[in-house]
């Protein structure tokens, strides 16, 4: 198959999932029983107050009517406005999307390598001593919860040692980049529970890659240590290992949002936090649509990418 | 393929490490559960400033409101505990349910069922939660729901995966042959099979439920203020490390030794069962 077909098709059924996306995060807001009006209107609102809330929040029409405007307005590029403030949702997420996309990508060039490293010396060695040190070693760090981690960091580096910043302000208008020493931290976290992740995928890869018979023909021919790791099990072993990542990205998402939130660092997940706990509903409808969105792309792109590192196309041709 | 694993040369050491997890485990299970009932004070009441250091009545210090953190930790560990346990219940009936129910009717439907099923794994779990406690502010059914839920769809896949294995075995199909009725073939030819893997593979998802669920603490979702919550303590206490670093280290040190642990024991369970099944087919 070329890579026209390939990509509709996989384009064909990413839409759709996106569309069905969108309505799982409009219901999940109206799933269970709360009370948005009182959350808005204050404990001690009278019955006629609540009732102009729920009249200029549109809340008395049906909850179909509602998502079919919203998503509507979400295909013309407008995600309605938020609860407080009063600004577009759009504007808000535009604001800080920028900030986290640099944290993320950051992230990415130090996850990247050092799983691929990581990954690669273990899985090219399935069961022998470097296996099982990193082994663990990824285990015991997949295993904190991320905001544990994070705290930590925070404690160490920042309050006890006084060597980095504790909060990851940036002045108005700014770039995170016009003071990079507050990236710091924010990065090595989410890079380290990246790293623990990747490492996982690229070592079962690899592993089996290692245990195919070519791998043992090469070995055979007398190649061995890093150059039968790099120019034989790693080829066979990234294409595998980049579509798993895709399909865990959601889970780095998760993880940017707790990041973003213990440092303060202003991006969408921070952004997306502060609105739930003002019980912003439109705006966590909106941030949640575009972390969807990210997510669903990154998933696309990773496909994409494992499909033109596949050794096997080569070949094939 | 059998992975190349050979893991008899560190039995000794690895065992020795099992025993160590399931007693850091017990350890933090018994803080959290029998804490409540050890602790004498209220976690609610002032005894002293905020972020004082150990001292008479408060031997490991105060928090940012100066009440006692002994108390507090006490107090704190079983909402996150329970909640996990909860969430890992419900993924795992909901998702064992499915799974068989899929991995014996047709195929094409089946398919089409397991598209959308992908869809749900696809959705980032904390932005199931947040968006769940956004409809349902300060409510811990909230955080139950979408802790399950978002464990579900995994579950469901691997439990489809091994009833679709055992419904293509003989006894199966020779069961349905004599006239077996759905549920007595559910019961005595596919549970006893995939019980192993089910169980695992709730380990691997309460592993998961742990870290959701303290998540959520710390992120404040759930039922909130005044009462203890190891996540939520960490949040609280940040700004004042400087001066009683022990409210934000002592509930971080014991949520991060149980999730290791727990993560550690999983795997290793998760381990043994693979070893367990691949024995198995291959005789």
């Amino acid at each position: 198959m070329s890579w026209g077909p390939f990509l509709l098709r996989r384009l064909a059924v990413a839409v759709p999932t996106l569309g069905a996306l969108s309505a799982l995060v409009f219901g999940a807001t109206e799933l269970l029983p709360g009370d948005a009006v009182s959350a808005i209107a204050g404990p001690s609102a009278t019955e006629a107050e609540r009732d102009a809330v729920r009249d200029r929040l549109g809340l008395d029409r049906d909850p179909v009517t509602r998502y079919l405007e919203w998503a509507g307005g979400a295909l013309r590029g407008d995600l309605g406005t938020a609860y407080t403030g009063g600004r577009a949702v759009t504007e808000l997420i535009g604001s800080r999307l920028p900030n986290s996309l640099l944290l993320a990508g950051l992230a990415l060039l130090v996850t990247v390598p050092v799983s691929v490293t990581l990954g690669l010396l273990a899985g090219a060695r399935a069961g022998r001593r470097s296996d099982r040190v990193v082994s663990t070693g990824v285990l015991l760090v997949a295993g904190l919860p991320e905001f544990v981690l994070a705290t930590v960091l925070l404690w160490l580096m920042a309050a006890e040692a006084d060597l980095l910043p504790q909060v990851s302000l940036v002045p108005l208008g700014g770039t995170p980049l016009g003071t990079p020493e507050i990236l710091v931290l924010p990065v090595l976290t989410l890079a380290a529970s990246g790293i623990a992740v990747g490492t996982r995928l690229v070592r079962s890869a690899g592993a089996e890659v290692a245990a195919s018979p070519w791998v043992e023909a090469a070995r055979l021919r007398g190649i061995a240590g890093t150059r039968l790791a790099v120019r034989h099990v790693l080829p066979g072993a990234l294409a595998p290992a980049t579509q798993a990542f895709g399909l865990v990205s959601g889970a780095l998402v998760g993880g940017a949002i707790v990041v973003e939130t213990v440092f303060g660092y202003p991006g969408i997940g921070l952004e997306l936090q502060q609105a739930v706990a003002h019980r912003d509903v439109p705006l966590v409808q909106g941030i949640a649509l575009v972390l969807c969105a990210i997510t669903l792309a990154t998933v696309l792109l990773a496909d994409i990418a494992a499909r033109a590192l596949d050794p096997r196309r080569g070949s094939a041709r | 393929m059998r992975p190349a694993f050979s893991e008899g040369r560190s039995r000794d050491t690895s065992g020795l490490l099992t025993w160590c997890c399931a007693g850091v485990c017990l350890l933090v299970l018994a803080v959290a559960f029998l804490g409540p009932l050890l602790a004498t004070g209220s976690p609610t009441e002032q005894v002293g400033p905020p972020f004082a250091a150990p001292g008479p009545g408060h031997p490991l210090g105060t928090d940012f409101l100066g009440r006692d953190v002994a108390t507090r930790l006490l107090h704190g560990g079983w909402v996150v505990l329970a909640l996990s346990v909860g969430a890992t219940a419900l993924a795992t009936l909901l998702g064992a349910g499915a799974g068989v129910w899929l991995g014996l009717t047709a195929e094409r439907g089946g398919e089409m069922v397991m598209r959308g099923v992908d869809l749900l794994a696809v959705f980032p779990s904390l932005l199931l939660l947040m968006l769940l406690a956004t409809g349902a502010p300060d409510n811990d059914a909230a955080v139950l729901l979408a802790v399950g839920l978002a464990s579900t769809p995994f579950s469901l896949r691997v439990v489809r995966a091994a009833t679709r294995q055992v419904a293509g075995t003989g006894y199966v199909l020779t069961a349905r042959a004599r006239g077996d009725s759905w549920p007595a073939v559910v019961r005595y030819d596919v549970l006893p099979n995939i019980a192993g893997t089910v169980l695992a593979d709730a380990g691997i998802r309460f592993v998961a439920a742990v870290h959701l669920t303290a998540t959520a603490g710390f992120l404040g979702l759930g039922r909130g203020a005044p009462n203890a919550n190891w996540g939520r303590m960490i949040r609280e206490n940040l700004a004042g490390t400087a001066l009683n670093p022990l409210p934000v280290l002592l509930p971080a040190a014991l949520l991060a030794a149980f999730a290791v642990a727990v993560n550690l024991l999983a795997d290793r369970v998760a381990g043994r069962m693979r070893h367990f099944d691949s024995a198995r087919s291959d005789s």
